[in-house]
């Protein structure tokens, strides 16, 4: 299929959305409200499925050439400034395409099943539309103006989906607070756009289209090769909102608060898809990062710090989602580690199979939340592997891929990620070996990663007590069980939900093993655009791995085999003070929001009842004018007469005065 | 043409309020009538209006006062076409707006809606500074007498605040016509007050170059008056309870008679204080990014809705400025657009908050909450509005802004760095308000709200395609003030004879220059 | 000018004024301070006229041109005159609404004027 159909793709989505906002009402009243979910669920499912099949035929025909670039009408068209609607169709962003509208159409199927006892139906499926729409924008604009606009369209979307189930005020606040930290990444990817502007017209002084990855990545490349210093600018300004985006520390904050949104949008936005939009954003402008290794230890520091940061947070979580959530985060310190040290398709491969097995972690723990009456809590599971089979056997499968069991497919991602990272490559500075030290804490991370994903699996699956049914009566401080109670019996999920767990399980178990060794090739068919070739492989990497993915969850085992240790029961006073750190991400968000949200309300109100009350009000001005009027009232009598007298004064006063002068002057 | 679109509502205004007609439907037939014949008149204009050209166009001018060179003299061309038909636009809205919601003396408000739009559109087509003044002051008659009517419990305050503030600046700005007049005569021995005549001798440098400390002088008179009307921190004093008292149509027009500020600095102040203007470009960007920073911050602890928005429009017009200011092609384009966008969104928005207000019966943000369920349709129009204010691509607000940020940046100034924040505090406020009150647990007693009828839902259904279109195709908007904008640019940055002149274009084709940064 | 040179109507003016002046200050009736007034503004007037006629023999070589200059300082005291019937008429009703509310019209018993 010809490229130009990248525009159906697009459509597709956009038109699902319209017809879910529009006509989503309407299909309710005609057909009744229990009727219209399989015709709305339909409609919702089949734009993004025929997108799926479109977006294939299209790879297949993308070869190892340049990029096809295919041209719309304007958007924004100035004199010396032009940003068209404009797609790339090239490997990056057709692969995207793929995972966007692959995973995106099963998580749709799924939603079907989940949502299915929702009242705003059609609500949630225009915004999950409306998601991949903004999504596909993101990856497909040939410009950074279009990837601005998709960034923030599926912010929107992460907010709306957040705020879903908008009569709990938790949820409205955990939506603003995705939006507004992500907004505080935009203002770094924003400036760091504007300076890409200065730079590129610089070289290019005739161009307009100021914006365009066709025109922008060879004029970076000339301009920035001699200046690391600028490059370093650049880079750290995309990186201030890759970091917003794809939840880097210190930006991370919002993204385990995002889990109470429903969970095939956790699974598909806050882990598969949108949250991996920062690592395609470095591998859109790899070449301001090669120019610059300032720049790129940074990105894989701060990917390896926020590795260990959220991996050791994971196990004070009792959440299965934030469990979840953290992993994620943890996860995408790792892509950003194999991006910082130049092996930006080893970020790629990763974005990829993470998908395949963090989207079916989150809707397998979403069968489990569906199963036990939407509890979340880890601790009232327990044994549920007997109840859920389909669900069990699937999850298991995305465990030992995210584990980094042998050749199922988070093994080759993380150690072709850690291979290079090793070698160092790029990250080193000044013969200090950055890319090194974060490769071995890569490898502690994936320890940890076997050890806290195994707590979650025994927690919930494993063992022979099933917990809930002996749920202390008086420990309900930590939230409401949502009617769970003893005699709560766990029901296998329908077949919409549990096809999209085996494909993916599939995808999961066997998508390492084709896709290994097979992206650089892909993604980078010449190569990067400055540096040399990356150094993929490190020596006895497979054993380590081995050893920390089979260590680490050995050690889980170890302590959850047999259930709920009774130091971390549902009494959190007697939790140990490390796991109570871990619980409150040490308490780094509270630090944070105390800091950003209390002291800038602080300071607002001080700025309101001083400058605003006092300065711009005019009441400094107008309290000036009334005590002047003050002093000067004895002189209104009231009297006629006096004003008379004193208007003769003036006068005598007056024509005296000029009298004088002009005498003196005659003289 | 242009005389008939400012005297038709003016006339159409008085003639309504002295008329004897005590039925109220009459009234608001009549007021209905004349805005949509007054907009349909905007409409041709703009639809005959000549884009790619910075020349004057259908200029009228007659002498006035001959001895002194007053003259009557209305034009229109790029700087202030959307500016009409925007004026043309929200009259109609509140036209409407008032026909559904005011009960007492609809006749004298509609009296009021009606002059207001004349005087405003009076002010963006005057080319002569005696009559701009005219019609710049007659905006005050008709928005004090609203605020005095139909406002809330602390009227009277806001309504002497309003004039005070505005009437303080305009007075800078009549010294500062009066002097330039002078001096113009004292260059050439004619008196004039027409701005294309003065603007000729500041071009060939007559002007200025006899007095050369009175530039900076008259320019900071005239500056004075459009920053308060802009607003521009510190000079916004009076928006807050001017909008938190009026009746909402007072802001929905106010969306269209703020941008008189940022009009006059480009008609005015750019073309014939060039030196003063170049010299002080940079402190008004600073300025203008304060506004933005400090709108936003206080906006974000206001418990009133309309203040809020009253704050916002501070924030927002401060990307106005800052395009403005940055001198650059882009960032003047960006401001341009910002005018119509925030024009638009700002209306929409308030448009909202009072039908939010007539069914809650307050503007307080924490007597609202959870009334997505009952309001769907309006919820939905007012995240999209929202939306649009906050500055998301694809909604009208984010070009304006991105494009005024890019200029700003371009001419090097640092404060890009913190007006782009003030983005993320425009986030926090908008969000915050809007989940105060369509958010959380329902608050509802009795019987439920009920969601917009048919009437309103039209009125607000325009302003939000517009919200949608600005953001898709911003071109439409753009096209007919860009060759505007590059004379005036011309008339600040190029060198004395170089520059371009009023009536002597065509200029040459605009063309961004770039100043390196790094 | 017939022989009276301008320093006469300057000085006739100049008394009138005075007495006008001095009329409005002591008097306490209003009625006379008005006529006071009216007094002055005749001075004024006699200066008006005094000073176009002596003009027009200032500027011999063009009758015409002279006269129609001339023209400003005679029109100006039919403006004096219209303005003052005006004056007395509104003021005049501003007495008699006085009078109407307080049966007085001495003008030191009043000072409503006061802030």
């Amino acid at each position: 299929m010809d490229s130009s159909a990248i525009w159906i793709v697009i459509a597709l989505p956009i038109l699902g959305f319209l017809v879910q906002s529009l006509g989503g009402g309407l299909i309710v009243k005609a057909v009744g409200e229990a009727k219209s979910k399989s015709i709305l669920g339909f409609l919702a499912v089949a734009p993004i499925a025929l997108a799926f099949i479109i977006g294939a035929m299209i790879t297949t025909k993308v070869g190892a050439g340049p990029a096809t670039v295919v041209t719309g009408p304007s958007w924004i068209q100035i004199a010396g400034f032009s940003i068209p609607f404009e797609w790339i169709v090239d490997p990056l962003s057709m692969t995207m395409v793929l995972i966007i509208t692959g995973i995106g159409s099963l998580i749709h199927l799924y939603a079907t099943g989940y949502m299915a006892k929702e009242k705003d139906y059609a609500r949630f499926f225009t915004y999950l539309n409306l998601f991949i729409a903004a999504m596909l924008i993101l990856v497909l604009g040939n410009n950074l103006a279009l990837l601005f606009m998709g960034w923030e369209g599926v912010g929107l979307c992460s907010y709306l989906l957040i705020g879903f189930w908008y009569k709990d005020t938790a949820n409205a606040r955990a939506a603003n607070k995705a939006f507004i930290v992500n907004r505080i990444g935009d203002w770094g990817l924003v400036l760091g756009l504007f300076l890409i502007v200065c730079v590129v017209l610089d070289v290019v002084p005739k161009e307009t289209r100021l914006l365009s990855y066709d025109v922008i990545l060879p004029a970076l490349k000339t301009a920035l090769v001699a200046k690391p210093a600028l490059a370093t600018s650049i880079g750290l300004l995309l990186f201030v909102g890759a970091a917003g985006k794809s939840a880097q520390f210190p930006l991370y904050v919002w993204l385990p608060d995002a889990m109470a949104g429903p969970t095939p949008v956790s699974a598909l936005i806050h882990a598969a898809t949108m949250v991996t939009s920062g690592v395609v954003l470095l591998n859109r402008m790899h070449v301001v990062f090669e120019c610059s290794p300032v720049a790129s230890v940074v990105v894989a520091c701060v990917g390896a710090f926020t590795a260990l940061y959220g991996a050791l947070i994971a196990f004070g979580q009792t959440d299965i989602k934030k469990i979840l959530a953290y992993s994620t985060v943890s996860q995408l310190g790792f892509m950003f580690i194999g991006c910082g040290v130049g092996a930006y398709w080893t970020g790629m491969f990763h974005v990829t199979t993470h998908a395949f097995f963090k989207a079916l972690l989150f809707l397998g723990a979403g069968a489990v939340i569906h199963a036990m009456a939407h509890d979340q809590d880890v601790r009232n599971y327990g044994g549920l592997s007997k109840y859920l089979k389909i669900t069990f056997a699937t999850m298991l499968v995305g465990f030992l891929a995210i584990a980094g069991f042998p050749f199922l497919s988070g093994f080759f991602s993380k150690e072709s990620i850690l291979g290079a990272a090793l070698s160092g490559n790029q990250a080193v500075i000044d013969g200090v070996n950055y890319g090194a030290i974060c490769g071995w804490v890569g490898l502690a991370v994936a320890f940890l990663t076997a050890a806290y994903m195994t707590r979650m699996m025994l927690l919930t699956f494993g063992g022979k007590t099933e917990r809930w049914r002996t749920i202390e009566p008086n420990h309900d401080a930590h939230g409401d069980h949502h009617g769970l109670d003893k005699d709560h019996k766990p029901h296998e999920v329908g077949a919409t939900m549990w096809v999209p767990l085996a494909v993916l399980a599939v995808l999961s178990a066997v998508g390492g093993l084709v896709l290994n060794g097979k992206f650089e090739e892909w993604l980078y068919p010449q190569g990067l655009a400055v540096l040399p070739k990356v150094a993929e492989h490190a020596s006895n990497l497979q054993m380590y791995s081995m050893i920390v993915a089979f260590g680490g969850m050995a050690f889980g085992a170890a302590i959850y085999w047999r259930g709920l240790p009774a130091s971390q029961g549902w009494d959190e006073t007697k939790w140990s003070s490390i796991r109570l750190a871990q619980r409150d991400q040490f308490g780094f968000d509270s630090l944070t929001t105390d800091l950003s949200v209390t002291g800038g309300a602080e300071l607002s109100k001080f700025l309101d009842s001083t400058v605003e009350h006092t300065v711009t009000s005019g009441r400094a001005l107008a309290s000036a004018t009334s005590g002047a009027g003050g002093v000067m009232k004895f002189l209104q009598t009231g009297f006629v007469r006096w004003y008379a007298m004193v208007m003769l004064i003036g006068v005598v006063a007056f024509i005296g005065y000029f009298a004088l002068a002009i005498h003196g002057g005659a003289n | 043409m242009l005389s008939m679109l400012v005297l038709l509502p003016i006339i159409a205004g008085i003639v309504l309020g002295l008329a004897p007609i005590k039925k109220a439907p009459v009234a608001a037939a009549i007021g209905i009538f004349v805005s949509l014949v007054t907009l349909g008149i905007g409409l041709a204009i703009l639809a005959g209006f000549q884009a790619d050209s910075a020349q004057l166009q259908l200029t009228e001018r007659f002498s006035w006062i001959a001895s002194l060179g007053i003259d009557y003299h209305l034009a229109v061309d790029g700087l202030s076409i959307w500016l009409v038909v925007l004026t043309g636009l929200l009259s109609a809205i509140a036209v409407g707006y008032g026909a559904l919601n005011i009960t007492s003396d609809l006749k004298r408000f509609m009296a009021c809606v009606l002059m207001l739009e004349g005087a405003i559109l009076g002010s963006f087509l005057s080319l002569d500074l005696v009559l701009f003044f005219t019609f710049f002051e007659l905006t005050l008659l008709p928005m004090w007498v609203m605020i005095t009517t139909w406002g809330g419990p602390n009227r009277a305050k806001a309504a002497v605040k309003f004039v005070a503030f505005t009437f303080g600046g305009s007075v800078f700005m009549l010294i500062g016509i009066f002097a330039l007049a002078y001096l113009h005569f004292n260059t050439t021995g004619r008196w004039s007050f027409d701005v294309i005549d003065i603007q000729g001798t500041v071009a060939n440098g007559t002007l200025w170059a006899k007095f050369p400390e009175a530039q900076s002088w008259i320019f900071w008179f005239f500056a004075v008056a459009f920053l308060v009307k802009a607003p521009c921190f510190p000079l916004h004093g009076w928006i807050s309870d001017t909008y938190a008292e009026s009746p909402i149509v007072g802001p929905i027009l106010s969306s269209a008679m703020v941008k008189l500020g940022s009009y006059g600095l480009l008609r005015f102040c750019l073309p014939l204080f060039p030196e003063a203007v170049k010299a002080n470009a940079s402190l008004l960007a600073g300025l203008a990014v304060v506004g933005i920073v400090y709108g936003a911050m206080i906006a974000a602890v206001q418990k009133d809705i309309r203040r809020l928005l009253a704050y916002s429009t501070v924030s927002h017009m401060g990307f106005v400025l800052l395009g403005i200011f940055s001198l650059t092609h882009i960032g003047m384009v960006g401001g341009a657009l910002q005018q119509i966008s925030h024009g638009v969104g700002a209306a929409l928005l308030f448009l909202l908050v009072g039908y939010l207000i007539k069914r809650k019966g307050t503007a307080d943000l924490r007597e609202f909450g959870g009334l997505k369920a009952s309001l769907p349709i309006l919820s939905t129009m007012f995240l999209i509005g929202m939306l649009g204010s906050v500055g998301l691509p694809g909604l009208n607000g984010f070009v304006g802004e991105f494009l005024s940020l890019l200029g700003a940046f371009q001419a090097g100034y640092i404060h890009v760095v913190v007006a782009a924040f003030g983005v993320v505090v425009a986030a926090v406020y908008l969000l915050y308000m809007f989940q105060q009150v369509f958010y959380g647990p329902s608050r509802e007693e009795g019987a439920a709200v009920k969601d917009l009828r048919a009437p309103e839902f039209v009125l607000a259904g325009i302003l939000l395609a517009l919200v949608v279109i600005g953001g898709l195709q911003p071109n439409l908007f753009t096209k007919q003030t860009e060759a505007s904008l590059g004379a005036v640019r011309g008339m600040v940055l190029e060198e004395v004879n170089r520059r371009p002149v009023y009536g002597k274009f065509p200029a040459p084709k605009p063309k961004p220059t770039m100043q390196v940064v790094g | 000018m017939n022989g009276v040179p301008l320093a006469g109507y300057l000085g006739l003016a100049l008394f009138m004024f005075s007495t006008g002046v001095v009329g409005v200050l002591v008097r306490r009736n209003p009625i006379v301070i008005f006529m006071c007034i009216e007094l002055m503004l005749n001075a004024v007037n006699l200066t008006f006229v005094a000073f176009a006629r002596y003009r027009v023999q200032a500027l011999p070589d063009d009758p015409v041109l002279a006269q129609s200059q001339t023209m400003a300082g005679q029109m100006m005291v039919v403006f004096v005159m219209a303005v003052a019937a005006a004056e007395v008429a509104v003021g005049l009703g501003i007495i008699m609404a006085i009078y109407r509310l307080r049966h007085n019209i001495d003008i030191d018993d009043m000072n409503i004027l006061k802030g």
